[in-house]
C-alpha cells in the first residue's frame, strides 16, 4: 500500500472487498465441508476447484473422463482472454493471502522497488506449467501439488485448521482446569459461553489430526514468508494457474495506458505493483507493461500522483511488438 | 485428574438427606415407602409406524410414571435433571438401536412439569455424536421439549473412584454425576457378549476413556457402574426392541414390537423384566445375577408387585 | 465517420492472428524443451517403482470407497484434501510413500486413526475430479476397500483366554462379517472358560476398519485391515 496522501481509488476498494469476500467464501466452504445430517455437506464445497481451469486441464490431459462440473472453469479461461489475469487480482484466495502478506512489510518506495520490480525469472512459472503438463500427458500428474487451490485447501485441512482447532480446545480446557480469576470474577464466566458458541459454529469436536500435517503447514508458511522477499512470490514465480491464465490473457482487451508526458518517473506505480508487470514501462519498448503478468489490481492507477496511468479498452498498436 | 469420589459421595448423601427431609415435610412423599417400586404399561394396539408410535410412546411414558406416583416423586422444584437415553448408534428410531425419541421428549416434559429448573440430555455414544444425535431424532425431539441437548465435552470427564470389583477408578462425566436427578432411559436390545443391554449397560454412556476394555469383565463392570451411578429413576423403552443382532442392529426385520414400557427404582428388577421382553431368562444374564447377588436389587420383579396398566 | 474496421473488438480479434506482431511471452526455446523433458523424464522414472504396474500391492494403500483403479486414481487426484477434511472419523490421511513418491499426499485410510463410516458417502460427494466417485449409499455399502484379518497372536480371546468381541459388536454390515465361535479354553489359572473367538467372513467384510479402530489393544490391533480384496482392483484379490 502506498504511503501517499492521495486517497485510494474506488476501484481498489472494490477489488479489496471482492478479494476479501472470495477469501471468506473459500473459508466458509471449507468449514461447510463436514457432515451435515443426513449424509451431506453444507453446500457446493468444491466450488473453487470447479472454477479452476488448471484442474480441468490436468484431468483432461491425464486421459480421465472430465466431470461436467469442471467445465465451469472454461468461463474463468474465457474471461481471462478479455481481461487477463483478473482472477489472480480479484478472486484467487491464495493470491489474496499473498497480497496481505506482501503488505506486512512496508518501507520506503526505494526499498519496495527491489521487491516489486519485474524479474525475468517470472518466466519460471510458465516452465513449471509446461513441465507439469508434459508430465501429466505422459502419466505423472503432479499438478495437485502445485495448483494454488489444492495447496491452500490441503494446507488448511491438514495443518492450519487442525492447529487452530486443537489449540482452541486446549486453551479452553486449560481455562476450565485452572479456573483463573479474582474472587467471584472468574474468567470461565466469559470463556465458557464463548466456547459454546465456538463449538457450535467453528470448532470440530472430533479434533482431526493428520500425518504430514506439520510438513504441509511448514511448506505453506514458508511460501507465505517468501512474500516478504518478493511481492507475491508464488504468484509471480511458481503458480501454474497464474501461468495458464497469463498465457490465455496475454493479449487482453483491457490495457494499461501511460501518458508519457505526465509521468515524472517517481516509480511509485512499480513499488506498489504486486505482479511485477512493469506499469511504468513506456508502451513502445521491450520493457513495456506486461499484460501476461498484470493482475489488473489498479494499484498503479490509484497511486500515481500525476494520474498518468489509466486502463482502457484498446488493442496493441501496430508499432510495438 | 481429580479424585471426585468424595464430592459425589457427599452429593449423594446430601440427596439422601434431602429425600428424608422432604419425606417428613410433604405428606405425598411421606408414603414413599409404600409407593410402587416398579410399574409396567402395555399398549392395547400396535400402531403403524411413526405417527402412531409417537403417540403411543408419549402415553405409555406418562402412564408408567404416573403409576409410580408421578414425576414429582423424583424431581423436585428447582432441580437440575440429566436424562440419559441411549444415543449410542447412528440409527433411526425405527431400527431400535437407540431410545425412542418421543419417550425421551415426554420424560423431559414431565420433568419440567414437576418444576425442574433445567433438563439436560446427553450420552457418550459409540458412533460420532454429530451423527447419532440428529439421526436418532433424539436431538430435535429433546430440543423441542425444551431440554438442553449436550454433546459431551471432553474436558468434563474426570477420574472418579468407583471402588468396584472390576473398576477401581474410571473417567466419568462430571455433569452427569453432579445433577440433582439422574434418569436412566435405556432401550431393550440383545448384546452378543452381555446377553442383553438394558439399564445397567446403558450406564456405560456416563463413562469416558477406553470403554472397549470393559468387555473383558462385563459381569462385574456393569454392577460396579450401577452401584456407583445409582440412577434415581429408570425408564425402559420396550416399544421397539431388538431381540437379535444387537446392540447395533440395522436390519428392520430384526426389530420386534413389544409396545411395553417399564419404570422403577430397582435397577436389577427393571433389567430382569427387560430380559423377558427379549425372550431371555434373567438368570442366564451374568451381570443381572451378579448385581442381584451384590444386593443392588432383586431379580424377582414380581415380588415388587409392579403396578400394571393397559393403555 | 468511423470505419467498422476501426472498431476495438474487431481489431482486438484480428490482433490474435497477426504473425510476429502479437504479444509474446519470451520463454526461450531451450527452457521450454528442458521443462518438457523434465516432466516426461520424471514420468518415465516413476514407472520404475514395482507398485507402478500392479506387480505388487501395498497392504496399507487403502483408498476411500468409490476410488477408481489406482493408475487412474493417481492421474485424477489433485491432492486437494477435500476428502480428508470431510471424512467424519478423520480416517482419510495424506499418504506418505504407500503409493510411491508420486502418490504423496493422496488420500489413504488409516484405520488406527478412524474408520470408514458405513452410512457415509461424503468423500465421493466432495471430490472435484471424481477420483473418488460419488455413489448412492446402497452401492457404496457393497464396495470392499480392503479385508480385515484377526491377529490370533494378539486378539484377547485367542491369545489370553479373555472375553471381548468388541469387533463383532461394531461390525456394520447387514449380516455381520465377523462371526464368533464359542470355544472352551484354559485360562492362566488353569480353569476352563468359555470365550467367543472372532472370525471374519471375507465375502461379507467390506474393509471399513471399525473393528481395527475399536479393538482394545490400542497400539497394534488384534484385528486389522489390509488392501487385498478391494473391489476397484481386479488384481489385488485373494478369493476365488
Amino acid at each position: 500500500m502506498a504511503r501517499s496522501t492521495r486517497k485510494v481509488s474506488a476501484i481498489v476498494w472494490l477489488r479489496r472487498c471482492i478479494q476479501t469476500l472470495c477469501l471468506l467464501l473459500f473459508f466458509y466452504l471449507f468449514l461447510q465441508t463436514a457432515y451435515h445430517p443426513i449424509n451431506r455437506t453444507g453446500g457446493p464445497v468444491a466450488l473453487f476447484f470447479e472454477l479452476d481451469p488448471l484442474v480441468l486441464a490436468a484431468t483432461w490431459l491425464a486421459g480421465a473422463p472430465v466431470p461436467l462440473t469442471l467445465l465451469f472453469s472454461l468461463g474463468t479461461l474465457g474471461v481471462s482472454i478479455f481481461f487477463g489475469r483478473w482472477f489472480c487480482g480479484w478472486v484467487c484466495p491464495l493470491g489474496t493471502l499473498h497480497q496481505m502478506m506482501t503488505q506486512v512489510r512496508g518501507g520506503t518506495t526505494a526499498s519496495r522497488l527491489n521487491r516489486a520490480v519485474y524479474s525475468p525469472r517470472q518466466r519460471w512459472k510458465y516452465l513449471v506449467l509446461i513441465g507439469l503438463l508434459a508430465g501429466t500427458l505422459t502419466g505423472l500428474n503432479l499438478i495437485g501439488w502445485v495448483d494454488p487451490f489444492s495447496l491452500l485447501y490441503r494446507s488448511l485441512a491438514t495443518a492450519i485448521f487442525p492447529a487452530f482447532n486443537l489449540g482452541s480446545h486446549a486453551l479452553f480446557a486449560w481455562l476450565y482446569e485452572s479456573d483463573p480469576g479474582l474472587g467471584s470474577m472468574r474468567v470461565t464466566r466469559v470463556s465458557e459461553p464463548v466456547y459454546e458458541v465456538l463449538r457450535r459454529y467453528l470448532l470440530v469436536e472430533g479434533r482431526p489430526q493428520y500425518y504430514w500435517g506439520i510438513l504441509i503447514g511448514l511448506v505453506f508458511g514458508g511460501i507465505l514468508v517468501l512474500n516478504l522477499w518478493r511481492h507475491r512470490f508464488w504468484c509471480r514465480y511458481i503458480c501454474p494457474l497464474g501461468a495458464l491464465l497469463g498465457l490465455a490473457g496475454k493479449n487482453p482487451l483491457l490495457r494499461l495506458k501511460k501518458d508519457q508526458e505526465a509521468c515524472n518517473d517517481c516509480r511509485l506505480c512499480v513499488a506498489v505493483c504486486p505482479a511485477g508487470a512493469n506499469p511504468d514501462g513506456p508502451s513502445d519498448r521491450s520493457d513495456a507493461w506486461k499484460p501476461a503478468e498484470c493482475f489488473f489490481c489498479w494499484n498503479c492507477e490509484s497511486v500515481c500522483p500525476k494520474q498518468a496511468i489509466s486502463f482502457e479498452f484498446a488493442v496493441p498498436s501496430r508499432e510495438h511488438s | 485428574m481429580t479424585d471426585l469420589s468424595r464430592r459425589v459421595f457427599l452429593k449423594q448423601v446430601a440427596l439422601a438427606g434431602a429425600g428424608l427431609q422432604a419425606g417428613l415435610l410433604s405428606p405425598g412423599l411421606a408414603s414413599a415407602s409404600t409407593a410402587p417400586k416398579m410399574s409396567i404399561a402395555k399398549y392395547r394396539t400396535s400402531p403403524a409406524e411413526s405417527e402412531g408410535v409417537a403417540e403411543e410412546a408419549a402415553r405409555l411414558t406418562r402412564q408408567v410414571i404416573k403409576d409410580l406416583g408421578g414425576m414429582s416423586r423424583f424431581v423436585s422444584k428447582g432441580d437440575v435433571v440429566w436424562v440419559k437415553p441411549n444415543i449410542a448408534w447412528d440409527r433411526t428410531p425405527e431400527q431400535a438401536g437407540n431410545t425412542n425419541p418421543d419417550v425421551v421428549a415426554t420424560v423431559i416434559r414431565m420433568c419440567y412439569e414437576a418444576g425442574a429448573k433445567q433438563v439436560m440430555v446427553g450420552d457418550n455414544p459409540c458412533n460420532a455424536a454429530e451423527r447419532t444425535y440428529p439421526n436418532s431424532r433424539i436431538q430435535p425431539a429433546g430440543e423441542k421439549a425444551g431440554a438442553r441437548v449436550v454433546q459431551l465435552d471432553k474436558r468434563k470427564f474426570k477420574k472418579m473412584a468407583l471402588n468396584g470389583k472390576a473398576l477401581k477408578d474410571w473417567e466419568m462425566y462430571t455433569d452427569m454425576m453432579e445433577v440433582d436427578t439422574f434418569i436412566n432411559v435405556p432401550i431393550a436390545k440383545h448384546h452378543g457378549l452381555a446377553g442383553a443391554t438394558l439399564g445397567m449397560k446403558n450406564l456405560m454412556g456416563v463413562c469416558g476413556g477406553s470403554r472397549n476394555r470393559f468387555h473383558q469383565d462385563l459381569t462385574n463392570v456393569l454392577p460396579d457402574l450401577a452401584a456407583f451411578v445409582k440412577p434415581k429413576l429408570i425408564i425402559l423403552d420396550g416399544i421397539r426392541v431388538l431381540p437379535v443382532n444387537g446392540p447395533r442392529g440395522g436390519n428392520l426385520d430384526d426389530v420386534k414390537r413389544k409396545d411395553t414400557m417399564v419404570a422403577g427404582v430397582d435397577q436389577v428388577a427393571i433389567d430382569a423384566f427387560g430380559a423377558t421382553l427379549l425372550g431371555m431368562e434373567p438368570k442366564k444374564i451374568a451381570h443381572i445375577v451378579e448385581a442381584a447377588n451384590r444386593g443392588l436389587g432383586t431379580m424377582d420383579y414380581t415380588s415388587l408387585s409392579p403396578a400394571e396398566s393397559l393403555v | 465517420m468511423k470505419k467498422w474496421s476501426d472498431n476495438v473488438m474487431w481489431r482486438w480479434l484480428l490482433s490474435f492472428f497477426r504473425p510476429g506482431k502479437g504479444p509474446r511471452i519470451n520463454l526461450g526455446r531451450r527452457n521450454v524443451l528442458t521443462a518438457g523433458a523434465l516432466g516426461v523424464g520424471a514420468a518415465c522414472l516413476c514407472r520404475v517403482h514395482p507398485q507402478a504396474s500392479g506387480r505388487v500391492f501395498n497392504p496399507a494403500l487403502i483408498r476411500p470407497p468409490g476410488a477408481v483403479d489406482e493408475q487412474e486414481f493417481l492421474s485424477r487426484c489433485i491432492r486437494c484434501g477435500e476428502c480428508m477434511k470431510v471424512c467424519p472419523t478423520n480416517a482419510i490421511q495424506p499418504a506418505g510413500l504407500e503409493a510411491g513418491i508420486k502418490g504423496m499426499w493422496t488420500p489413504v485410510l488409516n484405520m488406527n486413526v478412524g474408520y470408514c463410516e458405513f452410512d457415509c458417502t461424503l468423500c465421493g460427494q466432495v471430490c472435484p475430479t471424481d477420483a473418488i466417485r460419488e455413489l448412492p449409499l446402497e452401492e457404496k455399502q457393497k464396495i470392499k476397500i480392503g479385508q480385515s484379518f484377526v491377529d490370533k497372536n494378539r486378539c484377547l480371546p485367542y491369545a489370553s483366554a479373555r472375553p471381548c468381541i468388541v469387533c463383532e459388536e461394531h461390525c456394520p454390515t447387514p449380516t455381520k462379517a465377523i462371526w464368533v465361535e464359542e470355544i472352551e479354553v484354559t485360562n492362566a489359572s488353569g480353569q476352563k472358560v468359555l470365550v467367543q473367538q472372532p472370525h471374519v467372513d471375507p465375502e461379507l467384510c467390506v474393509g471399513c476398519g471399525i473393528c481395527q479402530n475399536k479393538c482394545p489393544i490400542k497400539d497394534q490391533s488384534g484385528i486389522y485391515v489390509t488392501s487385498v480384496g478391494e473391489t476397484r482392483n481386479s488384481e489385488n484379490q485373494m478369493l476365488l
